[in-house]
């Protein structure tokens, strides 16, 4: 199926809008002399759930763009690092950590394949970013986390 | 404080060990940077920000700026001989500098880039030296309803100038400028949109959102076309520009510089303007035009004079009125807020040695740069040839580094993942970040204002009416409006919007 890529972009903008507006509407609306918190917000959400009607109208009827392919492994695969190295880091320490994400990062790129002198090159990287944010910037976060301590 | 004393109290600050070796290493990043397709100033200072807090605030200043001044000197060594743009605003580079380095002239090729950046980097210093007190007074002025319209025009402009639909933008930018509402109400002290969880009271974190759309989202999108990645580098001859050369350079690098002072002031507007502008112009007024976009030097000199002279004068409006004109100042003024300075008109008197401190840091970067990039140019072609595949997983550590530690909250890092996934699903749809990025930062600031605003007026709105100020400002946005609706005015932005993809 072929999606254009501004009926995702205007659905994306209309439903982001309909849920904020959803939310100011509890808050109080104020006067325009005296706004209240949900003064600002049911305005600016309003118009974008204008905008995204606007984006959706002009996808049905002007030239369509179409969505290329999505590459889905890398999509997936470098957030999901992200959150392992946030899971990581607490427990396992900066170092686990760094590694963890480094490999994971790089197993998602095509031109993966396992080598000595990459692996090297992993470690280092790892044990000098140590040095530079741990040492010398100071940042206070253990070097091991509280799993690998006594 | 006058001009002189100024400079003489930015001269001890900035030549500092510290803040020399900051400024140095600020530039030393920016080229790199810039050198390297793929990654922006604006993700590198995102990803950095979190490491200046620790510093002291002028030294993270000076350090941060040189990123950004230093990355418009790389982003041209790419650009010319890789014909790959380095950093967005060298795209008119490629267009003649590559044709150069293609006929064994890159060497010269690059000493324009470099001289031109150089001569608009000083004018455009001077021009802060000598505009930015007289702003700053003046500044002292405005109300809350001028304030409210100068941010109208801010995001106006960023809107026009984004690539792609102007409907799309404005999408953004309200899109940002919801983010920015997330958080405590300062006035109310009402918890909007928290979902509940205390990890949001105090607001998503800004450079969280920019770490992730532009880190994150720029790695995501580069994995994407990673076969294609050309990797051919031309090689640099002779530096050395003939007396003909100099000769054809001079006015365009004038031209430029002026194009570039002018605009980088204009809120919204940003460097990438400046270039295509000073482009633009050095064709219609050639006695060559035929020879653009095939070799013509002035092609090159030009655009490059102008978008170094933004870079420096884009900080005007950022340090006299605290509105940032570019993404890239949003971030500056995140850097300063953190560190507890507020930007503004008071800047200036109540910090006399950072605004002049980073003022003459700028001036010393330039120079800094002029000797990094043209003697090192053969290291910084060989950084281009270091492979996506190596790079992208540090770009990684680095973020999730950087998020983490601002708060060593561990929320902040899953937030960047999610903002990492926008930022890619918006450059698939073809939204550009630039306003929602900018609309994050002024969003919050444009509800303040327009809250004190009608709370003096007791409602009444023509108070953004009445002050000539706020008028004048109000039309030229509402001008800006129209003009794209003119179809004239639509073609010249479309064609100048497309060179830039």
């Amino acid at each position: 199926m072929k999606i254009s890529r501004d009926s995702i972009l205007g659905l994306f903008f209309a439903v982001t809008g309909c849920v904020v507006l959803g939310i100011a509407v509890q808050y109080p609306f104020g006067t325009a002399g005296r706004m209240g918190p949900g003064f600002f917000p049911v305005i600016v959400s309003g118009l974008l759930v204008a905008t995204g009607i606007g984006v959706l109208v002009r996808s049905v009827s002007g030239s369509v763009e179409v969505l290329s392919a999505i590459n889905w492994k890398a999509l997936i695969m470098v957030p999901a690092a992200i959150v392992v190295f946030g899971l990581a880091i607490e427990p396992l320490g900066f170092l686990p950590a760094v590694l963890l994400l480094l490999v994971l990062c790089a197993v998602t790129s095509v031109k993966f394949h396992i080598e000595l002198k990459s692996a090297v090159g992993a470690l280092a990287f790892t044990g000098l970013c140590t040095v530079l944010f741990i040492e010398l910037i100071g940042l206070p976060i253990p070097v091991l986390g509280t799993w690998l301590h006594e | 404080m006058d001009i002189f004393n100024g400079l003489l109290l930015g001269f001890s600050t900035a030549t500092t060990f510290s803040n020399f070796l900051y400024c140095f290493l600020g530039v030393l990043l920016g080229t790199t940077v810039g050198v390297l397709p793929g990654l922006g100033p604006v993700a590198t200072i995102s990803m950095l920000l979190p490491f200046t807090f620790g510093l002291p605030v002028d030294t993270a200043l000076i350090m941060l700026a040189g990123i950004f001044y230093g990355s418009q000197y790389g982003g041209s060594t790419t650009a010319i001989l890789m014909n790959l743009p380095g950093e967005a605003s060298s795209v008119v580079t490629t267009l003649d500098g590559h044709a150069m380095a293609k006929q064994g002239k890159a060497g010269r090729a690059l000493a324009a880039a470099a001289i031109g950046s150089f001569f608009a980097g000083t004018v455009g210093t001077l021009f802060i030296v000598v505009s930015a007190p007289l702003l700053a007074s003046f500044a002292l002025t405005f109300g809350p309803a001028e304030y409210f319209s100068l941010i109208v025009l801010g995001l106006i402009t960023s809107m026009v100038l984004a690539s792609g639909s102007m409907l799309t933008a404005l999408g953004m930018a309200l899109f940002g400028v919801m983010l920015g509402m997330i958080g405590t109400d300062v006035n109310s002290g009402a918890a909007r949109f928290t979902f509940g969880t205390p990890n949001l009271l105090d607001g998503l974190n800004f450079v969280v959102v920019a770490t992730g759309i532009f880190g994150l989202g720029d790695v995501l999108a580069n994995l994407e076309d990673e076969r294609s990645r050309p990797a051919s580098v031309a090689t640099v001859s002779s530096l050395f520009p003939t007396r003909e050369d100099w000769k054809r350079i001079i006015a365009p690098v004038l031209r430029g510089t002026g194009i570039g002072v002018l605009l980088g002031v204009l809120p919204g507007a940003g460097v990438l303007l400046a270039s295509f502008s000073a482009y633009a112009l050095e064709k219609k007024v050639s006695r060559r035009p035929d020879e653009f976009g095939k070799g013509a030097i002035e092609g090159v000199a030009a655009p490059e004079a102008a978008n170094n002279a933004a870079a420096q004068t884009c900080f005007i409006p950022m340090l006299t009125l605290g509105l940032p004109g570019t993404a890239t100042m949003a971030l500056m003024i995140g850097a300063l807020v953190v560190q507890g300075v507020q930007p503004g008109p008071e800047i200036l008197t109540q910090q006399p040695a950072l605004f002049w401190g980073l003022v003459v840091s700028m001036w010393l970067g330039n120079l800094m740069l002029l000797f990094l990039n043209l003697p090192l140019v053969g290291l910084w072609a060989k950084l281009i040839s270091v492979p996506y595949h190596y790079l992208f997983p540090m770009i990684c550590v680095f973020v999730a580094i950087g998020v983490y530690s601002i708060n060593n909250s561990v929320f902040d890092v899953y937030m960047m993942a999610l903002f990492g996934v926008l930022g890619y699903f918006f450059r698939k749809v073809g939204a550009e970040p630039a306003p929602l990025i900018l609309a994050m930062i002024l969003g919050p600031m444009a509800e303040e204002y327009l809250r004190r605003a009608l709370l003096i007026s007791h409602g009444d709105a023509s108070v953004f009416f009445t002050s000539p100020l706020s008028l004048g400002t109000l039309i030229v946005a509402a001008l800006l409006l129209l003009s794209i609706i003119s179809p004239r005015f639509r073609k010249v932005r479309e064609e100048g919007l497309q060179e830039a993809d």
